[in-house]
């Protein structure tokens, strides 16, 4: 735990019963407790990630990882009151001890989100497609939503608990990384990237987002952006 | 001559409906007015077709049929992006009722 502050890791799950216990016993090492969000899973998720040891907050019905999320960050605000929120994969492609080093930024005052990159200093063992793919969305997160990142599709963040609170995120399915990043620069909240380790395996990697996925994100971001809030 | 008549027909048909709806507190009293202004308007197409032409022609546009494709075009352009707008609504509420279940059922667990 990082200089006294309450950490709480907020954990996105669909259908990872396989996987979810060795990512909530990984990041309940580094956190002061794990929040996971069943995406109505049509395993025991929900009932792995439990006895694991993490909050279970279940979605009776399927509404997508951002959804997710802010269902996870609501309750952990609302129930937990921590200093910290750390968003978290669940498919154990993240590393747990990077939790300290992501959160210290907002522990000194100096941030109030830190975003993880696979783009700083390290170079991940990724397939050039998806690099590329990356690449055009950080084009792309830059022209539209003003804001400059190394890494724009990347789960791992640390929020301070105000930060969290001011980042409501509404689209529900993939789009919610470029919401993320659209309102960080709209609340004006001071961010920082640091490095981060993502473990690909020929598992993890079939799960990641087709060329379609990226359009549909596209598509989702774009009318939030136009026809939000009507 | 058939399709004015039809159209004539058709028009009073579905004035008779809203009229029973509304009286039946159905519909609205506003969607009943509109309603019936709307086949109104189409029975006077029916009956006096070249009023068309001189309304187009007053819009600039070549014909009355023109015209009135044109202008429903827009219009249900303009009403399937209020169709989308209201359903993108209906799905987020659907969401923050999902996640209000959830954080209770947790809450009620602890």
């Amino acid at each position: 735990m990082v200089a006294s502050m309450k950490i709480v890791a907020v954990i996105p799950a669909y259908n990872e019963e396989k996987r979810i216990a060795a990512t909530v016993a990984d990041a309940i090492k580094f956190c002061d407790a794990v929040v996971v969000t069943d995406d109505c899973s049509r395993d025991q998720t929900g009932a792995v990630a439990r006895a694991a040891g993490a909050h279970v907050l279940r979605h009776i019905i399927n509404r997508g990882q951002g959804a997710a999320i802010q269902t996870a960050t609501s309750y952990a605000l609302e129930v937990l009151l921590p200093d910290v929120i750390v968003h978290f994969d669940a498919d154990g492609q993240m590393m747990g001890e990077e939790i300290p080093m992501m959160v210290e930024p907002i522990a000194k005052g100096e941030a109030d989100v830190v975003l993880g990159s696979r783009f700083l200093g390290k170079r991940a063992n990724m397939p050039f497609t998806r690099w590329i793919t990356l690449r055009l969305a950080l084009l792309f997160t830059i022209l539209i939503s003003g804001i400059r990142v190394s890494d724009t599709h990347n789960g791992y963040r640390a929020l301070s608990a105000q930060a969290a609170r001011e980042i409501k995120v509404t689209l529900d399915r993939m789009a919610h990384a470029s919401q993320i990043l659209d309102l960080i620069k709209a609340k004006r909240l001071r961010f920082v990237e640091r490095p981060v380790t993502i473990r690909y395996s020929a598992e993890t990697l079939q799960k990641g987002q087709s060329s379609l996925g990226a359009f549909i994100i596209l598509k989702d971001f774009f009318k939030d952006k136009f026809l939000g809030d009507v | 001559m058939i399709f004015q008549a039809i159209l004539i027909i058709f028009a009073l048909f579905a004035v008779s409906r809203v009229s029973k709806q509304y009286r039946q507190r159905k519909v609205s009293v506003h969607w009943f007015v509109l309603w019936t202004l709307l086949w109104m308007a189409v029975m006077a197409v029916a009956l006096w077709p070249h009023s068309t032409d001189l309304v187009a022609a007053w819009m600039g546009v070549g014909r009355g049929a023109d015209l009135i494709v044109y202008s429903s075009v827009v219009i249900l352009f303009y009403g399937l992006y209020r169709v989308m707008v209201r359903q993108e609504k209906m799905h987020q509420e659907v969401t923050e009722l999902v996640r209000r279940i959830a954080i209770m059922e947790e809450i009620k667990k602890h």
